[in-house]
């Protein structure tokens, strides 16, 4: 299996041209660091496969995302590489693309942003970037889908194909290194000799791991300080400025510039948004607003229609054609009282949770992202992180897995284990259900103001245990913050759809697998009980589970087993606390679900049990990728402890001292 | 004088990078902040906050204590 690889700069459209190319959907925004794990396709009507990588700038990596893009180098085979050249930005690209051509295999360049390019005032001659080159260069635009199918042409006849491209003279001392290093290195590295050669020459760790692996590095290491000596300064140095001066050249050679225009749109939006009065509140003004689209103006008069159908006309219907088809009464109940009850209490929330989705896809399309990384990088730097921490947590908003995953762009082992740590606070989308039930019931006047103090009191949590961790366990001296902040994009209604949708779409997917399977083994639990079938919930199986660890929960104010039960159930999933009380609270009178929780709960214990649904413990999803990103069960597990003991703290806390205050 | 000396809006010339971290030097020549280029100072975040400069019409943004020790001309 050999694979056609995706090369980039960060932010270049490579994702964008992947997705044209195999027709997925993989994400796509308009920051540096969307892309963090390689992403394989197949080629449409072609059957090759095809592999989108993280954005890098050059093969030394310093991040984990870069890391990626390298070790695929090192160790899979490619048939051809697509490089992804930004024509606006040509002469930091064309970094990257000197050492894929001196990779040897058959590189295709894919000239992108030819229209930024143009708004800027440069114009790009890809005939004579090709002849300078040595390669097939290929305008396209990714946005878009131009000019893919030359590309594919272009592709499949260079496909391992013999060739031959440019070759960067680095001088005399250089050159005769190269040649020794190249003798000495063994028949089977990966590319050319030249080209591990030149690497390891300039300090890239990972070959020099790589060859480490597999023979004694003593006289390269030799050879490189006889070149660094001879040369008067680093190898590496040397090589850059070879390489910058030979780009020079081309690039004069081959791209006209009329003149340097600023792209005026950006211009004037960063002069508000970055602005030293107002670009904070500026940010805040803005969750605000989305905050209460999604909590109040919009998503809960839609929710409660959805709820009224869900309730009223499918649940009826649903029961008239059980009777017609003479279900038991067991199918019926199980229906009925478990899959409607458990998966249309959850489906009932899909409004709010798109609402959310649509803005964090808008935010991510517009290039808004980056800024609001640098807004709160003053904030961030002084709990001990850095402003781009905040890029997985706004993304942790939607869902924490994505959000622990985007901290792979963090190039600070410390700062980026703290991110991921603190992920779990941030309130994701599976546990707003909990809070439009809860504080729809109890909180009707004030809902929007209740939810907005969870997601603070999760950002605060966050903060705060970031900041702790920072002045004890893991003290990190040399924080490192510099961010690309990427020109404004007008994000296309489709694309906006698009990564709406597939954002969306876990959402249901979860209600049709997990919260359905869920749903069912928890009425289940409900029908059977340790003496017999069909007992009343009260001395059901899962009465007895709830009730294990009710009495603990009792100083939190909610010490009665369905909540106990609720909570246990939840760790699967945060919506499964809904499913989990729908069912057991489900009645057949009019009145509904609110009203039986109206009569379980006080507005002071309903509060705490949300601060605790909040808190209480990453979901499997995000214990797993916890443990993937960390590679240690060790933080996995203190990971949940802390959020355990957090929650089980701050929730007594509120429900003690609430009632000390006299909160009903 | 080094970049955070410009004011708002002004370009200057990039003579040093005195940064010690690698990584960060790195990161720095990555985007194209090298010796002999012109910078010009876009915006300042409040309470020593990051500044935002533009270099061949990139713009980025780095801690004020990093871009103190960029010296320009
Ligand atoms: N104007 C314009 N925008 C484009 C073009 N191609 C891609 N974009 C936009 O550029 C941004 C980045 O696209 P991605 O496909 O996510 O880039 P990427 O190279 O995968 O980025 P990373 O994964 O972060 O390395 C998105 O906002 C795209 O809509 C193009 O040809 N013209
Ligand atoms: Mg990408």
């Amino acid at each position: 299996m050999s694979y056609i690889a995706l090369f980039g700069n960060p932010n270049t459209g490579k994702t964008s041209l992947f997705n044209c190319l195999t027709g997925s959907y993989e994400y796509v925004g308009n920051w540096s660091g969307v892309t963090v794990e390689k992403k394989i396709g197949v080629l449409r009507q072609h059957g090759v496969s095809v592999v989108d990588l993280p954005g890098v700038y050059s093969l030394q990596p310093l991040s984990r995302d870069e890391g990626v893009a390298t070790d695929f180098l090192l160790t899979e085979p490619c048939s051809a590489i697509v490089n992804i050249v930004d024509a606006s930005q040509l002469r930091r690209n064309l970094h990257l693309t000197v050492q894929l051509l001196e990779f040897g295999r058959p590189v295709v360049i894919a000239l992108n942003m030819v229209d930024v390019a143009e708004k800027r005032g440069v114009k790009v001659d890809a005939a004579k970037l090709s002849k300078y080159l040595g390669v097939p260069v290929i305008p396209v635009i990714a946005r878009t889908g131009k000019g893919t199918n030359e590309l594919v042409h272009a592709v499949l006849a260079a496909k391992d194909k013999p060739h031959s491209s440019i070759a960067v003279d680095y001088g005399v001392e250089v050159e005769n290194a190269i040649r020794s290093i190249a003798e000495q290195l063994p028949d089977d590295v990966p590319g050319n000799k030249r080209w591990a050669a030149l690497q390891f020459l300039e300090g890239n760790e990972r070959i020099a791991a790589y060859l480490r692996g597999r023979f004694d590095l003593s006289p390269l290491l030799a050879i490189r300080e006889e070149t660094e000596q001879a040369l008067g300064c680093q190898a590496a140095k040397h090589i850059y400025e070879t390489r910058d001066r030979w780009i020079s050249e081309t690039i004069a050679a081959t791209a006209i510039e009329f003149e340097q225009k600023p792209l005026t749109l950006t211009e004037k939006i960063d002069a508000v948004v970055t602005n030293r009065y107002v670009g904070l509140p500026i940010f805040l003004a803005l969750m605000y607003v989305v905050f209460m689209l999604t909590f109040n103006w919009l998503g809960t008069p839609l929710a409660d229609r959805l709820d009224a159908f869900f309730s009223g006309p499918l649940a009826d219907g649903l029961s008239r054609f059980l009777d017609w088809a003479g279900a038991s009464p067991f199918i019926k109940a199980l229906v009925l009282d478990g899959v409607v009850a458990g998966v249309g209490g959850v489906l009932v929330f899909v409004p709010q949770i798109f609402i959310l989705f649509f803005f964090i896809s808008l935010l991510e399309d517009s290039g808004y992202m980056a800024r609001v990384a640098m807004v709160m990088d003053r904030v961030m730097e002084a709990i001990g992180l850095n402003g781009k921490a905040f890029i997985p947590m706004i993304i942790g908003f939607g869902c924490n897995v994505p959000g622990v995953m985007a901290a792979r762009t963090i190039e600070q082992p410390k700062e980026r284990l703290m991110t991921i740590l603190a992920l779990p606070f941030m309130s994701c989308s599976a546990r707003l259900p909990v809070y439009a039930l809860f504080a729809g019931t109890f909180f009707a006047r004030e809902q929007a103001l209740v939810v907005f103090s969870l997601y603070v009191l999760g950002i605060v949590v966050a903060l705060g245990l970031a900041k702790l961790f920072s002045s004890t366990l893991l003290k990190n001296e040399n924080s490192l913050f510099v961010i690309e902040l990427p020109p404004y994009r007008v994000p296309q209604a489709l694309t906006l759809w698009r990564s709406t949708w597939e954002k969306g779409k876990g959402f249901i997917r979860k209600a049709g697998t997990f919260i359905f399977g869920g749903s069912v083994a928890i009425w289940l639990l409900t029908y059977v009980g340790p003496r017999g079938v069909g007992v009343p919930m009260d001395d059901s199986l899962l009465a007895a589970i709830g009730g294990l660890i009710a009495p603990l929960l009792s100083p939190l104010g909610f010490g009665a087993w369905q909540a106990g039960a609720a909570l246990i159930t939840g760790f699967l999933a945060k919506e499964v606390v809904v499913s989990t009380m729908n069912i057991i609270y489900h009645v057949h009178e009019e009145n509904g679900l609110k009203q039986v929780i109206a009569s379980h709960f006080t507005p002071l214990s309903a509060f705490s049990f949300m601060v605790f649904v909040l808190l209480y413990t990453p979901c499997l999803a995000t214990v797993a990728a916890i443990r993937k990103e960390t590679g240690s069960w060790k933080w996995t597990l203190l990971s949940i402890g802390i959020a355990l003991t957090v929650a089980y703290m701050i929730s007594l806390l509120v429900y003690q001292a609430g009632k000390i205050v006299g909160f009903p | 004088m080094v970049l955070t000396d410009l004011h708002k809006g002004e370009t200057a010339v990039v003579v040093r990078l005195a940064i010690e971290q690698e990584a960060l030097k790195q990161r720095l020549l990555h985007l194209g902040v090298k010796e002999g280029k012109t910078v010009r100072l876009k915006a300042a975040m409040p309470f020593g906050g990051p500044v935002m400069i533009e270099i061949d019409g990139q713009a980025i943004g780095l801690r004020r204590k990093e871009a103190s020790s960029i010296e320009v001309k």
